[in-house]
């Protein structure tokens, strides 16, 4: 039986859309052009384009599911809506004050970040809960009306109440939630005991604050896109993905849009997880280059590294400490400044240096034509053969090669004595290697192995630079999968419908009060269970993802200790201690002999996930043919100018093998494979690329 | 094959370079995420550097301390004048808190770690970390470094990978709060386990047998790097002084800055003499913080390491306020070495009237509680930083409470109040506290906290510019005095004291001075600051704008 789904994800140039039946197993992939001015144009008309491809109408979808880099984008532009504040009295400077250290050590000018509310909108409440949650001051509610309509008379459309141990206590929140109800219903409200009930009054204000500023933007934009859904016949509750990867209804979304702030970029990493899934691989490196930034995620075991610490909008490009903190659950991800558009220059050392800033899109790398005279990365790349001039997106956009020489000539090669196409080699391999390096930290952080890894690159400059990144890692297999140019579309539809809830409840482990426990992890469930088989999940469907954040007594930073939800109701604390004795000691390789504490409870209630895989393998065919390359050109590999043979990506059947050097082009994105690396096709049309000479490696 | 000797090429030397200041910052991760104090998780009070195998500075983390990443190379060779490279052996650590070997006071304490490659010495990790209790009776009475604490004289902490028992006896049996420190002493241990790994796969990697050749490429650019710096700037002699707080009379700091081609000399002759008081300053700490403050103003983004420091000279009288000698007290030595930078900016405003700021509330502000925790469970002895604001810049206004010349966090209240029996009143901006300017200072804070135990807390404070405001430079004006009271009752700035239950402590910091006349100022930012309240209409009228 059909039951037809679509994933839409909206990026800076195209939509994608992705059609698929689970029943049948039919995949439709599309792309629009993206409509900045209002992108859900974008995401009707290309619903409507895969709906009439497959000759079906919106009442026959089962589902859509969405991302977005809305929120994001609205923090970083600033264009969420007017926003006040309503804290502790005495505490309203909290916002502004933030943490008082300084990002850059040397650097006397550096920009701190702006508050999205400003010190008139900053309000406070006369009250006072103690650390363990007492009232040590009345709420004083009455003194609230006049401070509610002079944010009324102010024009201020969004609210966010955070209140000093909140999250012991909500009491004082709701009672405000409460007046609020009365007095001003239509004020977009968020409390902080709801948005993000952990500890830290300044992170908390932040993300809370951040949460009410873009919720009336957020809820206006869902609004007009479901209304457009009904009108075309679609009958379900959209769905809507999370920092996490997560898939909600849009009706809990719009309460929380601040988990949406990595939306798109946790979708790819859903995709990643089904293309190793697909593949056979357990420990897949997603690595996402674009314009701007590259991103890289660790899946260990299917699993995407999880957060629960985010920044956003950075005011010093990527310098951390510079943004807006959130506590929200997020696929963990580093995201650095390197892409296409990176700019490379000679520094007052000598040295070469790209990035972090970009070109961007606008005016682009040299290459482009729009102006810019910066030699960039991908201006490197097409000096160096790795980019067709008259091949780039399809040939849809023709480069200009001698510009990007020109460039490079003056900007590089010249002020370092070597020869243009050694200059543009040096900016492929450092910014190559800035993206191994930070990637390669990031493990070492989460006490991965990279090596063991598998890498998965997405995006459009992902595979040009993508076996010079893995060499240098000592990864020794990519797989370049099918799919990967709409892969956020993808990972949209394969995402499971679930939710995290988290709750503060620090206790000593000594003294567990397993039946206070057992209580409000029941509570939790309810919750979580609740939005998910509201969204039309069969609660014997679902499965859970216990977990404690625990520590040291006297340490402040906690590890995740996954659990059996039997530990708590068997009280088993030996179970419990094991768990994280064990996390412990994967991370910073011993045990103490001290006390142990438990912070925060975790617990993720997921519905099943789709069967989206086996409908991309059943795609694949094949004859395992040796393909024909359409073409040469020369290409710069370390030490010299290859003629290099080019392959359109559509003519390689699974079965094929074309060894090193080569160019596999398709319309959005190019793969290099170097000289020391092979390429296979396999079953599910996922290109393999190998290592041919580990180097000091066993294999 | 070794490259070791052949010449680096610039593309691979800037790999390698990167991945060296990284490993620096994953080792400090490590450390931070693990330690079991507050300072270091959450105020960041720390530092992580590392240095080639003849203890030449290679790198440090991006969130040390200023003043630690500057004292570590003097710590290290002390170490190695006592423990050659014959006498050190895989495994080792190396540890000290000595003042004029180290930080200049006896609760930062400072561990050297050397790193071998099969047997040969090719680098040393070596970190700096504040203990908040290191026994003894540190007051701002004491009056010789003995009451201040326990020292712990350069020995090995670890030998050859076993944990000396009789060092960790010593500092167990002699500290308040054994678990804390040990806790952070250990976590540096898992630190440097990782940075070994790190240093060591790089080399493997690169194919190369030491950092010999690395290190003389990045040592010579950096050097370049700041004499160029140097020389773009006109030679002459540079002066600044100025009066400040001291304990029963008043000092005066007195800074020479001569620039003499590429070379740069910094004397602090015409220095109060050292005093009775624990607020002196050793020679290390006060060179420290006058190097940061060049390289903040002369090249502030390059990398920093023993190349930046070569053209550049600090010297101060022994004896003297900013170079104490043995025995003298100085518990809060930063007291005077955190004027070290603005002597420097206000030598060098004339003549880089562009780069300097004005002076930020500091020194420091901090205040300790100690006392019985309400459960029986023992003591509690914690800290609390407040920072005051920061000082205007050339092109801007000086943040709100940000640390400067220190780079010290605060800690969240939320978690505080967890630690100890006190309730926090309040945590705001001061209106009118920057000094006035074309760029105004930064605001200062007000913070207060009320005793919730049913005893008394004893509270100790050691504050600065309380009588001598920060300055205002180029025609700016002064940010606020601070100011310490006690149930509304002003009580002195270094005295310690006893909280009884239901008493209420206010700090008021100092606002940061502004930078250039008040006049210059544009109507739009005094509208902006009149509505938000940072400014007051009474004083802008003060101020003629």
């Amino acid at each position: 039986m059909s039951d037809w789904r679509i994933g839409v994800d909206i990026g800076g140039t195209f939509t994608d859309i992705v059609l698929w039946d689970s029943g049948g197993g039919q995949l439709i992939i599309d792309k629009v052009l993206t409509t900045p001015d209002d992108p859900s144009r974008a995401v009707l008309a290309g619903i409507r384009q895969v709906l009439g491809t497959a000759d079906i109408q919106a009442r026959d979808l089962g589902a859509v599911i969405h991302g977005t880099t809305l929120v994001a984008n609205a923090l970083i532009e600033r264009k969420g809506v007017k926003t006040a504040l309503i804290t502790t009295e005495g505490f309203r400077d909290v916002l502004e004050i933030g943490r008082e250290w300084r990002y850059d050590l040397f650097d006397l000018d550096i920009a701190m970040p702006t508050p999205l509310v400003p010190r008139p909108l900053r309000q406070e409440a006369r009250e006072r809960v103690g650390p363990d949650g007492s009232v040590v001051t009345p709420l004083d509610i009455e003194a609230l009306r006049p401070v509610i309509a002079g944010l009324k008379d102010a024009g201020v459309e969004a609210l966010a109440v955070c209140l000093l141990h909140s999250y012991v206590n909500p009491a004082h929140e709701q009672a405000i939630a409460g007046l609020l109800a009365e007095e001003w219903p239509e004020v977009a409200l968020s409390l902080s005991s709801s948005v993000s009930p952990e500890l830290g009054e300044y992170e908390r204000s932040s993300t809370t604050a951040a949460n009410a500023y873009i919720h009336p933007v957020f809820r206006g934009y869902v609004d007009r896109l479901v209304a457009a859904l009904e009108e075309l016949g679609f009958t379900r509750e959209l769905l809507l993905v999370l920092s996490d990867g997560r898939c909600v209804r849009a009706g809990v979304a719009t309460r929380y849009p601040i988990r949406l702030v990595q939306s798109g970029p946790a979708a790819g990493a859903e995709a990643a997880r089904l293309f190793g899934e697909l593949a056979g691989v357990d420990d897949v490196l997603c690595f996402d280059m674009g314009g701007t930034t590259a991103k890289a995620c660790l899946i260990p075991d299917g699993q995407p590294e999880r957060t629960v610490h985010f920044e956003v909008a950075r005011e010093t490009r990527f310098a951390e400490g510079s943004g807006l903190p959130l506590q929200i659950p997020a696929i963990d991800m580093i995201e650095i400044g390197a892409g296409g558009g990176s700019i490379a220059r000679v520094d007052q050392r000598g040295l070469l240096q790209v990035g972090p800033d970009s070109a961007g899109a606008s005016p682009g790398p040299v290459c482009y034509g729009a102006g810019n005279q910066q030699p960039t990365v991908t201006d490197c790349d097409l000096v160096l053969g790795y980019l067709g001039a008259d091949s780039f997106l399809g040939g849809r956009m023709r480069l200009d090669k001698q510009a990007a020489e020109n460039a490079i000539a003056e900007h590089l090669a010249k002020p370092l004595g070597i020869s243009v196409a050694e200059a543009a080699w040096g900016v492929h391999e450092t910014v190559t290697a800035n993206m191994a390096q930070a990637a390669t930290i990031h493990a070492i952080e989460r006490a991965l192995d990279v090596t063991r890894f598998v890498m998965l690159p997405i995006g459009g400059a992902g595979p040009v630079h993508a076996c010079g990144m893995a060499a240098k890692m000592n990864i020794d297999t990519l797989i370049c999968p099918t799919g990967a140019g709409v892969a956020s579309a993808v990972g949209m539809l394969s995402s499971a419908i679930s939710f995290e809830v988290a709750r503060a409840a620090p206790m000593a482990a000594k003294s567990l009060d397993f039946e206070r426990l057992g209580a409000m992890i029941t509570e939790m469930d309810a919750e979580a269970s609740d939005l998910v088989t509201s969204a039309g999940v069969a609660a014997e469907t679902v499965t859970r993802r216990l977990s404690a954040m625990m520590r040291y007594v006297g340490q402040g930073y906690e590890i995740e200790a996954v659990l059996a939800p039997e530990v708590i109701h068997t009280g088993d604390k030996a179970a419990l201690l094991e768990a994280f004795n064990e996390a412990y000691r994967r991370r910073y390789g011993r045990n103490e002999d001290m006390p142990v504490e438990i912070l925060t409870w975790r617990l993720a209630v997921e519905g099943p996930r789709s069967g989206l895989g086996q409908s991309l393998l059943a795609r694949a065919s094949g004859t395992g043919a040796s393909p024909k390359p359409i073409g040469h050109r020369s290409a710069w590999f370390g030490d010299g100018f290859v003629e290099t043979p080019i392959h359109r990506r559509a003519d390689l059947p699974s079965g094929a093998t074309i060894a090193g050097p080569a160019i596999i082009e398709e319309v959005e994105s190019t793969t290099i494979v170097p000289p020391d690396f092979d390429l296979s096709v396999d079953r599910a049309l996922n290109l393999v690329l190998t290592r041919a000479s580990p180097t000091g490696k066993g294999k | 094959m070794s490259a070791g000797k052949q010449a680096i090429d610039p593309v691979r030397l800037g790999l390698i370079w990167r991945r060296l200041d990284g490993i620096a910052d994953q080792v400090a991760e490590t450390f931070v995420r693990a330690a079991f104090s507050v300072v270091v998780r959450d105020n960041y009070d720390m530092a992580f550097s590392l240095f080639d195998g003849q203890g030449r500075q290679l790198t440090q983390s991006k969130r040390s301390i200023p003043s630690f990443m500057g004292t570590l190379p003097h710590t290290l060779a002390e170490v190695l004048a006592k423990f050659p490279a014959e006498k050190l052996a895989p495994g080792d650590v190396i540890i000290t808190n000595d003042p004029w070997i180290g930080t200049g006071h006896l609760n930062d304490i400072s561990m050297v770690r050397p790193l071998f490659r099969g047997d040969r010495l090719i680098a040393f990790a070596a970190s700096t970390a504040h203990t908040v209790d290191i026994g003894g009776a540190p007051s701002p009475s004491a009056k010789d470094r003995f009451e201040e604490g326990l020292t712990i004289p350069i020995c090995k902490i670890v030998d050859g990978g076993v944990e000396s028992p009789v060092v960790l006896d010593f500092l167990e049996e002699n500290l308040r709060q054994p678990s804390e420190t040990l806790g952070d002493i250990r976590a540096q241990f898992a630190a440097y386990r990782d940075c070994d790994a790190m240093l060591n796969r790089l080399l493997d990697e690169e194919k190369l047998e030491d950092l010999d050749a690395i290190a003389d490429e990045i040592i010579a650019r950096s050097e370049a790097s700041m004499r160029a710096a140097i020389t773009a700037l006109p030679d002459g002699v540079y002066r600044d002084g100025f009066t400040v707080d001291g304990v029963d009379k008043p000092l005066r700091i007195e800074c020479a800055v001569t620039i003499a081609g590429e070379t740069l000399a910094v004397d602090f002759a015409g220095t109060s003499d050292q005093v009775p008081w624990p607020i002196n300053c050793v020679l290390n700490y006060t060179q420290a913080y006058a190097r940061y403050a060049i390289k903040c103003l002369l090249d502030p983004h390059a990398p920093n390491n023993a190349g930046t420091l070569r053209p550049i000279t600090i010297t101060a009288p022994q004896g003297c306020l900013l170079n104490a000698a043995v025995p003298a007290p100085v518990w809060g030595r930063h007291l005077s070495g955190h004027y070290v930078p603005p002597a420097i900016f206000g030598a060098l405003a004339a003549i880089m009237p562009d780069k300097v700021t004005a002076e930020s509330g500091s020194p420091l502000w901090n205040v300790y509680f100690a006392g019985q925790k309400p459960d029986g469970d023992g003591n509690f002895v914690k800290m609390f930083f407040m920072n005051g604001g920061h000082g205007a810049r050339p092109h801007g206004d000086g943040p709100g409470c940000l640390s400067f010349p220190s780079n010290v966090s605060n800690q969240p209240i939320e978690a505080f109040e967890h630690q100890v029996p006190l309730i926090t009143t309040e945590k705001a901006f001061i209106p009118d506290s920057g000094g006035a300017g074309k760029y105004r200072g930064g605001n200062a804070q007000r913070i207060g906290f009320r005793s919730v135990s049913d005893q008394p807390i004893t509270m100790t404070i050691r504050h600065e510019r309380v009588s001598y405001p920060p300055r205002g430079l180029l025609g700016g004006g002064n940010g606020s005095a601070g100011i310490d009271l006690v149930n509304g009752e002003v009580i002195p700035a270094k005295s310690r004291s006893e909280l009884q239950p239901g008493d209420v402590v206010t700090f008021h910091t100092a606002g940061g001075g502004g930078l250039f006349p008040a006049e210059e100022r544009e109507t739009d930012l005094i509208k902006a600051d009149l509505e938000a309240g940072l400014v007051t209409a009474a004083a802008t009228r003060e101020t003629g704008r």
